[in-house]
């Protein structure tokens, strides 16, 4: 139809949300082969032995596991420097601002129609349309934010963890550090998964998934999933992020 | 391990030899010689003693990565210090206070009945050095062994905590004192807490959202669902608007 494109990713946040994509994954397959123990391991023993395996024994897979996600903090800690200006102060403002009316009423509407359809939203009485977002919708919001604080936390304790092999720490630190670490990630995992759905299987989602790789998106779509942003650079480019 | 309690007189060569064999910092210790008055007149009696290699290891199964664990080839309990993170968590699990944090290595360290010595066809080094003969090393699952051999011909006792039998593999020659200092094995508290608690609602919650997008992805392909027309028409007009 020669669709007018939207600008919506920079080439830096392609990127970092693929970087991401890849570290996240290799750092739960080894992470979940880290914990052996019948009483703790998630998906139970064949898991770790067959991953220690690959890895040529535990200690090989620590070792695998702890420069992954070295890697990974240290490249998230130079794009948060770097690209303070460009992308991580405007994801942050985006992710963490709400309008809970609007918002709350997202949540049922959405919630309603993609578990049992737009005719139950209408016999329900409400009206077909969902509210309106911004950049992210609030679906995005409630996962992106875990995304992030959990991250922190997972690398923070993580670095608590390998410390322990090269300074004498309090023991109920660490210990419970490879708890929070088990949690957070848990946490993550579990949005990680509605998340893919959402992005990449979800019906009508088609262009989102698209934009991760092109950075651009149909205005048309644009219009429809993210109104406010569409209005915004449209109208006031003021504080906008369709930058060029 | 038999050890001959009656045997030992507190000289402590073999914890010196174990300090010396494993580089045990000062201050720390592999083994030990427990100290008990018995009978009538207050009379002395040693008790020499290191990780009893158990049977049931309680230590193994309080460490969350595998690092602790039971190597079934000869039967002892190690420390593979490369997936050991220092956490700490077997030190309660263990009975006998057998292990500890090396402040060197930076893991914990235990008893592993001498490994190099055992490669090279020697006795741990605390054999080798035992004036007396106290300690007496050998294969108990050979029967044509010396140790097995004299555990067939001797009463033997073990020293185990009433509540925690973690089935201790050195036997004690006819009786030997003190019996009753191995305390409960105990696991740290975050560790019931996942084991209880946390990682069913871990599972759970991950579970729910799994089955929730399987349930999603069939549904999406079994029935189509399209926004009525009238949305198609609003958004339209709001294009255009």
């Amino acid at each position: 139809m020669g669709k007018k494109m939207i600008k919506r990713h920079t080439a830096v946040s392609i990127f970092m949300h693929w970087f991401n994509a890849v570290c996240w994954f290799f750092l739960l397959a080894t992470g979940v082969g880290l914990i052996r123990n019948s009483d703790l391991d998630p998906i139970g023993g064949w898991w770790p032995s067959m991953i220690r395996g690959i890895f040529g024994g535990g200690e090989n897979l620590l070792l695998a596991h702890v420069i992954c996600g070295s890697i990974w903090i240290a490249v998230f800690l130079v794009f948060a420097v770097v690209r303070l200006r460009k992308e991580v102060r405007f994801f942050i403002r985006e992710i963490f601002t709400f309008s809970p009316v609007n918002d709350i009423r997202w949540i049922i509407k959405k919630g309603i129609q993609m578990t049992m359809g737009y005719k139950m939203l209408e016999r329900l009485g409400f009206e077909p349309k969902i509210p309106e977002q911004g950049f992210y919708n609030v679906g995005q919001k409630l996962f992106a934010i875990p995304a992030m604080l959990g991250s922190i936390v997972i690398a923070a304790t993580g670095i608590i963890m390998y410390s322990s092999k090269f300074m004498m720490m309090d023991p109920v630190v660490v210990q419970w550090s490879v708890l929070v670490h088990f949690v957070m990630s848990g946490v993550v995992f579990a949005g990680l998964l509605i998340h893919i759905y959402m992005a990449s299987i979800a019906t009508g989602e088609l262009p989102a998934l698209l934009s991760m790789f092109t950075g651009t998106v149909p205005e048309e779509y644009a219009e429809h999933h993210h109104k406010y942003w569409y209005d915004k650079i449209n109208g006031n480019s003021k504080g906008c992020f369709n930058r060029r | 391990m038999v050890i001959d309690s009656a045997r030992c007189f507190d000289c402590k060569a073999c914890i010196i030899a174990c300090q010396i064999a494993n580089g045990v910092p000062p201050g720390s210790y592999r083994n030990w010689i427990k100290g008990a008055t018995v009978g009538d007149f207050g009379k002395m009696h040693f008790q020499p003693g290191n990780c009893m290699h158990c049977e049931n290891p309680t230590c193994v199964k309080a460490c969350p990565t595998g690092a602790t664990y039971r190597d079934e080839r000869d039967g002892t309990v190690k420390v593979n210090d490369g997936l050991c993170i220092n956490c700490g968590s077997c030190i309660p699990a263990c009975p006998y206070g057998a292990r500890y944090r090396h402040p060197e290595k930076k893991v914990v360290d235990k008893c592993n009945f001498c490994e190099e010595h055992r490669a090279r066809d020697e006795s741990p080094a605390c054999v080798q050095v035992c004036p007396t003969r106290a300690r007496i090393f050998g294969n108990i699952l050979d029967p044509a062994s010396d140790i097995a051999h004299l555990l067939k011909t001797n009463k033997t006792v073990k020293v185990i905590n009433q509540t925690t039998d973690t089935k201790p593999n050195i036997s004690f020659i006819t009786e030997t004192a003190p019996m009753d200092w191995p305390v409960e094995a105990k696991s740290p508290a975050y560790f019931d807490l996942w084991r209880k608690i946390v990682g069913p609602l871990v599972k759970g919650f991950v579970g729910i959202a799994g089955l929730g997008v399987l349930v999603m992805l069939g549904k999406q392909l079994l029935i189509s669902d399209q926004p009525p027309a009238s949305e198609h028409k609003k958004s339209k007009e709001d294009l255009h608007g």
